[in-house]
This record gives C-alpha cells, sequence and structure tokens, in this order.
C-alpha cells in the first residue's frame, strides 16, 4: 500500500518491544479481518524467535497468574491453541495470611460461584512461545505478513522536518535502517523509549524492595491446586503451585534482607523460604541477625530446624491450617533458577500521543504481590485492537488521537484503580506497627466471612 | 415544496443564474474561509466537528450494511445467507454468532464486489471525504465547497496520507455544475448555511443512483438550537466559533420528512436520529430528531 521513498521504509504500524504485550498485539492486529491488511512490524533487541525451540522440562523463574479474562482473549486472538496445556496449572483456591496475627487469613476460593478456575499459572515464556508460533501461523495464510525485526535495538526515534507533508514518526534502527510509520506502539517495557519520544510522564516509585523469584519443587505433591501466600512485615510472600509438585517463589523484601537472601546459597535459602512460610517474625528476625554476620553460618540451619520442630508440637488442633490447608514444604530449589529485581510502581500519565500508543508494562509497572503485569497488559492490548478496529471501522486515521482516545478513557482508569490497591496492599501489611496489625487482622477476619463481598473480589481478580 | 416555509417562495424556478441556486452568501463563504487554517487541528475550533465526524461514521456505515440485500435475487440458493424470520437474539449464542458472522461476510462481499462513489458537498477541510475515502468499500471520494481556503486546506492535509492519494479529490464547484450521479452523497452542516437549502437538497437527491443514499447534518429551527448552538455554542461555552450559524436558515426535522413524502416513490427516509453535544462527552445520539440536530439517511428506491 504504501510506496518506498528517499531512505525510509514505511509501515502502518510499527510495534517497539517482542515481550507478551509487544507480542499478543502484533498477533491481535493480525488476527482481526478489519485490521489484518495493515502492514506491520515489531522491533525487538533480542534473539525472541529463539523462545519457539524452547522445550526444556525444567519451568523458567517468570511465571505469571492468567486471569479467565486473559485467557479469553488468548483463546479470541488464537494463541491459547499454541500454549503449552502441560505447564499451566489451574488453581481454585488462594491462601492469604498474616505473619502477625495468626488467626487473621483469608480464604479466595471460586467454589460459591459456579466452578471457574481463578487463574492459570503460566510461564512468560509459555506465553511469547504461543504468540510466536499463532504468528507463523497466520503468516502461513497471508501474503501481509506480519515482520518481525530482532537482534536489532530501536536507537532513536524522531520527528520529520516540519515541511515533509508525512508527519509519521521515523524510528532510526541498530542495522542503520529508518523506518517511518502511522502508528507506533510502545510495548518497549519499563525504560520505554517510545515513551520518552513521545513526552509521556510515568509517575511511580521504587518501594526500596526486591522480588526474589525461583522455580521450586514441594515434598506434597497434593499440594496443587492451591497458592499459598504470606503477608510478612518485610513484604508478602507468595509460593503459586506449577504442575506435579512443582511450584513457583514470588518473595518482596525489602532492601536489606534480599542482600542476606542473595548472599546465601541455594541450600539455606530453601531453608530460609520454609522458615519464613512459618516461624514468627521475631524468630525470623533473629536468623536474620545471624546471616548478616556470615551467610554461610550452617547452625542456622539446625537452628531453624529445632524452631520449626517445637512448632509442630506446639500446633493447636483447632488452628486454620488443618490437613486441608497445609502449608507448603519446600523440597528442592532448581538451580540457578533463583533471580531478584527491584520492585517498582508507576503509571503513564496518558497512554497516547499524535501517533503514538503505550501497552503493557511501557504504560505501568506493578508491585507483583498480585501478578496482575501481565494480564494488565492484556487488558490494554484487548481495548486497543478494538479501539483501532473502531478507527478503521470510521474511517480515521489510525495514528490520530481521535481514534486513540478512548484507548485511554477504557483502560486508563482501571489500571489505575488496580495499581492503587496493590500500592495500599503493599503498605498496609509492610508494617508491624501494632495497631494497623490488629485492624487489619480484623479486616481479614470480617471479610473472609462476607462470601458476597469476597466474591466479588474473586471475580474482579479472575475474571 | 416545504411546508410552511418562508423559504419556499425563494426555492425553485430553474431559470435564475444556476450558480445562485445553490449559492451561499458572501459573509458566510469568508467565516469558513477565515477558519480554514485550524481546520485539521482536532484540539482547534473544529473539535467539534471532528467529534462529529466519529458518530455520523458510524450512522453512514450502519445504514449502508444494514441495508444491503443480503441474498440478491440471482443467487443459487446454495450461496444464500440465512436470514432468522425472527430476531436473532432469540437464537442461543454460537448460533446467533455463526448468523452474524456469516452475514457480516456477505456484507464485506456485496460490499466489496460495488464499490461505491462519493461526493462530499460541502466538504470543508474534508474531515468527513476523508473519513470515506479509507472506507474499503468506498471506490472514489470528490469533495465539493465554495470557499476557495478551505478547499486549499483540504487538498493540503490531503497530502499527509498517502492511503487518500489515489481516492480523493477536491474541487472547488457548486452542486449544479455537477454532471455525474453517485452512490453516495453527503450533505454534512451545510444546509444551514446556505441560502436555498430546499434548492441544495433537491440537486443532490436528483444526483443519487437508484439504490444509493444521501446522507445529511444539519439543524432543527427551534428554541433548543438556538439555545444550544448559538447561544451557549458560539457565545458562552466558545466550542463554535462565532458567526458560524443563523437561526433563520436552519431547516426542520418535519420539513424534509414532509416533503419526501409527497414526493412518492423515489425516495425514502429510512432513518433519522437527533444527536448532542455533551461537553466532557462529544456527540450522542438522542430519542429525538424534531429537537436540536438531527442526522437522515434517505435511499433512493427507484
Ligand atoms: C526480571 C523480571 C522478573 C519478573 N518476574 C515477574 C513475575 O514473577 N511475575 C509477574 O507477574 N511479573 C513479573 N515481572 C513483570 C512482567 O515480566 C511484566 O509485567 C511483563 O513482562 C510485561 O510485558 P511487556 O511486554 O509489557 O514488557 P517486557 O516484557 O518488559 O518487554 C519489553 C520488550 O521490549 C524490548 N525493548 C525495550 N527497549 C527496546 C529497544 N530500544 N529496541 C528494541 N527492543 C526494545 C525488550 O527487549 C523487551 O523484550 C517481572 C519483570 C522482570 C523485569
Ligand atoms: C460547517 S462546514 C461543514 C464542513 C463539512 N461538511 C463537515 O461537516 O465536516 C460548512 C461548509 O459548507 C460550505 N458551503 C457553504 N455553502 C455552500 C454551498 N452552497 N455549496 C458548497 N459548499 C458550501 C462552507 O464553505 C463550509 O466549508
Amino acid at each position: 500500500m504504501l510506496t518506498k521513498r528517499f531512505l525510509h521504509s514505511f509501515r502502518d504500524v510499527v510495534v517497539v518491544g517482542g515481550g507478551p504485550a509487544g507480542l499478543s498485539i502484533l498477533t491481535a492486529l493480525k488476527n482481526s479481518p478489519k485490521t489484518s491488511h495493515l502492514e506491520c512490524s515489531l522491533i525487538e533487541g533480542s534473539h525472541i524467535t529463539k523462545i519457539k525451540e524452547f522445550d526444556d522440562p525444567n519451568y523458567t523463574n517468570r511465571v505469571i497468574s492468567l486471569t479467565t479474562k486473559s485467557i479469553k482473549f488468548m483463546q479470541k486472538i488464537g494463541n491459547w491453541n499454541y500454549i503449552d496445556q502441560e505447564r499451566i496449572k489451574f488453581y481454585d483456591n488462594l491462601f492469604v495470611v498474616d505473619s502477625q496475627d495468626k488467626d487473621a487469613n483469608i480464604s479466595f476460593t471460586n467454589d460459591s460461584i459456579d466452578y471457574n478456575p481463578m487463574g492459570a499459572m503460566c510461564e512468560i515464556l509459555n506465553v511469547q512461545k504461543s504468540l510466536l508460533l499463532r504468528l507463523d501461523d497466520i503468516n502461513s495464510t497471508t501474503e501481509n505478513k506480519a515482520e518481525i525485526i530482532e537482534n536489532v535495538k530501536v536507537e532513536d526515534i524522531v520527528n520529520p522536518p516540519l515541511n515533509e507533508e508525512l508527519d509519521w514518526p521515523i524510528i532510526k534502527l541498530s542495522n542503520g535502517d529508518t523506518i517511518q510509520t502511522r502508528l507506533l506502539i510502545g510495548a518497549d517495557g519499563y525504560n520505554s523509549p517510545v515513551r520518552k519520544y513521545a513526552g509521556i510522564e510515568s509517575r511511580g516509585w521504587q518501594y526500596d524492595s526486591f522480588g526474589i523469584v525461583s522455580t521450586l519443587t514441594l515434598t506434597t505433591e497434593d499440594f496443587n491446586n492451591v497458592g499459598y501466600q504470606r503477608f510478612l512485615s518485610t513484604g508478602p510472600l507468595g509460593v503459586l503451585p506449577l504442575t506435579d509438585n512443582n511450584a513457583t517463589l514470588v518473595w518482596s523484601t525489602k532492601a536489606w534482607l534480599s542482600k542476606i537472601l542473595k548472599s546465601v546459597d541455594d541450600d539455606m535459602f530453601k531453608v530460609l523460604v520454609n522458615a519464613a512460610l512459618r516461624l514468627d517474625e521475631v524468630d525470623l528476625n533473629y536468623v536474620y541477625k545471624k546471616l548478616e554476620v556470615d551467610p554461610k553460618d550452617t547452625s542456622v540451619i539446625d537452628d531453624i530446624n529445632w524452631r520449626l520442630e517445637e512448632m509442630e508440637n506446639k500446633k493447636e488442633p483447632s488452628s486454620f491450617w488443618d490437613d486441608d490447608n497445609e502449608i507448603p514444604e519446600v523440597e528442592t530449589l532448581l538451580p540457578g533458577s533463583r533471580a531478584m529485581f527491584p520492585l517498582k510502581m508507576s503509571h503513564a500519565d496518558t497512554y497516547v500521543a499524535p501517533r503514538v500508543a503505550l501497552v503493557g508494562d511501557a504504560a505501568h509497572t506493578i508491585h507483583p504481590l498480585a501478578g496482575q503485569g501481565l494480564n494488565m497488559g492484556q487488558t490494554d492490548v484487548s481495548i486497543l485492537i478494538e479501539t483501532i478496529e473502531k478507527g478503521i471501522d470510521r474511517g480515521l486515521d489510525i495514528g490520530s488521537t481521535l481514534t486513540l482516545e478512548p484507548y485511554v478513557s477504557n483502560a486508563w482508569p482501571m489500571n489505575h484503580a488496580i495499581l492503587g490497591v496493590c500500592d495500599k496492599l503493599h503498605k498496609l501489611f509492610g508494617n508491624d506497627f501494632t495497631p494497623i496489625v490488629a485492624i487489619r487482622g480484623l479486616g481479614m477476619k470480617v471479610f473472609n466471612n462476607l462470601t458476597p463481598i469476597k466474591d466479588m473480589l474473586v471475580k474482579s481478580l479472575s475474571v | 415544496m416545504f411546508k410552511g416555509g418562508v423559504r419556499n417562495a425563494r426555492v425553485i424556478t430553474r431559470t435564475s443564474v444556476r450558480y445562485h441556486q445553490t449559492g451561499t452568501s458572501e459573509s458566510e463563504l469568508s467565516h469558513f474561509n477565515a477558519l480554514a487554517k485550524s481546520w485539521w487541528d482536532v484540539n482547534g475550533p473544529q473539535r467539534i466537528l471532528h467529534k462529529m465526524n466519529l458518530l455520523r461514521m458510524d450512522f453512514i456505515r450502519d445504514n449502508i450494511r444494514t441495508h444491503l440485500k443480503l441474498n440478491p435475487q440471482d443467487v443459487k440458493p446454495e450461496d444464500e445467507v440465512y436470514i432468522p424470520p425472527y430476531n436473532v437474539d432469540l437464537l442461543p449464542k454460537p448460533i446467533k454468532e455463526n448468523i452474524i458472522l456469516d452475514q457480516e461476510l456477505r456484507r464485506n462481499e456485496i460490499l466489496g464486489a460495488n464499490k461505491l462513489k462519493v461526493l462530499d458537498v460541502g466538504c470543508g477541510g474534508g474531515i468527513l471525504s476523508e473519513s470515506m475515502a479509507r472506507l474499503s468499500f468506498v471506490e472514489s471520494v470528490q469533495g465539493i465547497d465554495l470557499s476557495p481556503e478551505v478547499i486549499e486546506a483540504a487538498k493540503a492535509h490531503k497530502l499527509k496520507d498517502p492511503m487518500l492519494k489515489d481516492k480523493l479529490t477536491y474541487n472547488l464547484q457548486s452542486l449544479e455544475t455537477l454532471q455525474e450521479t453517485f452512490d453516495v452523497i453527503t450533505l454534512f452542516e451545510i444546509l444551514e448555511h446556505v441560502d436555498y437549502p430546499a434548492q441544495v437538497l433537491l440537486e443532490a437527491l436528483n444526483r443519487v443512483n437508484v439504490g444509493g443514499w444521501l446522507f445529511l447534518s444539519t439543524i432543527n429551527r427551534d428554541f433548543i438550537s438556538w439555545f444550544t448552538t448559538i447561544f451557549m455554542g458560539e457565545h458562552v461555552l466558545n466550542i463554535v466559533p462565532v458567526g458560524t450559524h443563523t437561526l433563520d436558515k436552519y431547516i426542520n426535522h418535519g420539513e424534509i420528512e414532509s416533503w419526501l413524502k409527497e414526493n412518492g416513490d423515489k425516495f425514502k427516509l429510512v432513518d433519522s436520529k437527533g444527536c448532542i453535544y455533551l461537553p466532557s462527552y462529544g456527540w450522542k445520539f438522542t430519542s429525538n430528531e424534531k429537537v436540536g440536530n438531527y442526522f437522515m439517511a434517505i435511499q433512493r428506491i427507484q
């Protein structure tokens, strides 16, 4: 449709970033009969297509919880068929407990509503792979193929000189090529070069906290369908089920603790996870003090095991964690699967500018405690594709803000609410000041007995 | 002609100078000349027109698509699209979705095979012309206007989108000098600016092909219209440039409606909708086309 002119080549849409958000919008554009005629390219700095060959039986450490809503969208654009179902774990129960108050807990289940899993634990890699395979499938049936330009970085994005007729942004690539595009979609993650080009402010903060992820195996094979999350004053620790006795760990901690957790070896780390799932915070802090001095201090392991045994003996039969609600116990840690990243929260002031739209982490980053990061990106993509389809139906220029504005009004407020809730949860639980602990404990207890409200929350988290 | 209109007396008689039959006063035209520069600033003085364009494109598209003959006479029975004799909403969801998808595909097929020729009368800077030209089922769009400046602005803006190059042309020309006929003729936000609206309407209708459409929007001549478009729009909210409207040029929905009835079988008023501008929202359809702004879809049936 567009002709070569000067040095640039031309596209209708250029997507920067081949993460889950970027690959999803590219797939959605090529999947929709209303937009499949558009000439689309995706630019990614790394070698993403090699993900298609991935078949390591071990789980990778970046695992997210897909909501039913995300799954429905993936069915719509067709990549769900290519998801490796053997590596997916549906779960229907999430227990949340408070370290400061044994009796405070929330049990999220979907039993009270008609059966519907709360979500599915799934590797980010599995999502990306399914999208790449779906794109191959689409490309095999059309002349107008989706193009992936990989191992190439976007080095600069500039506006054409004012006296030129075409006001489309020009993208300069590390391989020397330049592309001029009608619509530029930034799916380029937290540091989004596209967002910077568009001059869109992103507001947020670092939490002075880090997320630690790892792949685990548990001692109990039938732990299975239940996710377990414990709120500690250093941050929430979650163990979420994968298939068989595999599980994934998402542990948010304060900077000082993450330093210790980084310095210990795998054996010690495993024991520390088991301890953090069970012991009182006073005991934990004692242990951490010792490790701060010497991370190789193996006496700590004996000390922890002794405390855990004591606890087991003292266990009251009436306690909430009866046989049905066993606290998961880590058996092994997959070597090399432990990774750490800084936690931050940010939200762009808007998602659009003339000829620009942002999706996924480029638009917002969220605390991983709710596992919503990727799901929010999927929602962005589902709203953006509908917005572009509507623009096409109306004969608008798809790069015009007249086309793009409804995307912001439909996506931004909900994302803002989700970001706000997670931020407040983080702050509320990252606290050991007694009155607050008492209030939140009371809140949890009351909450647990209010089935209708819980149902509502479960619905909005999962549907 | 139009009931109860003073303008009845002014209309018709094809003997007078052709230019003036669908003409517009100098002061009207110089008003639009002055607006030409900012026409395409979507956040500028014409923002309200840009926003209205979203709604009218929905109106045009919906009407054209829903009134297609899905099973024309010559179609083989096995190729017929199923059209349930009752409301599809009563059917189970998957069946309903399949029927709708089937019908959508047929619509695309029909529209793809008979692409439409469009004339946009009083095109201004080309907001509607460009949108029409981007539709896949439109073959060509011709935009005409009597203001040289806005035609220049339209031509300049067209160059900003390579997609429009071969589909869109603009001419400084009056309606009655056009010899061709069209599948779709649009008269948006122009009838309230011309001296003889009935004449413009008639000239336009005469150039619609059988089966083709005339779409228009204008304003009822009533207190609400005066209040919203002139008093609020121009003087209080400043969302429309002052001097855009003159109340006595407004033409009522009922006047067009009864004229179409009296003039029998050639044209059919297929759809009309009232609409209103809400400052923080944009344009919205209302349930009453007899008050304020309204859209009309007229189809030529023979
Ligand atoms: C280390 C880490 C661990 C995480 N772990 C979890 C977790 O366990 N659970 C969870 O729910 N969430 C986790 N997240 C968050 C989750 O990964 C994100 O929410 C999700 O990946 C966002 O997807 P995205 O497509 O928007 O962006 P990204 O996945 O960040 O993708 C952006 C892409 O853009 C590319 N790119 C950027 N700039 C350029 C450029 N100039 N030129 C070319 N390409 C460029 C990058 O290479 C990257 O592939 C983690 C994030 C990180 C960084
Ligand atoms: C309010 S603008 C509407 C522009 C365009 N139809 C739209 O809605 O986007 C009215 C336009 O009608 C033009 N106009 C007025 N009288 C006309 C006439 N008699 N013939 C053609 N154009 C006319 C004006 O120059 C002006 O550009």
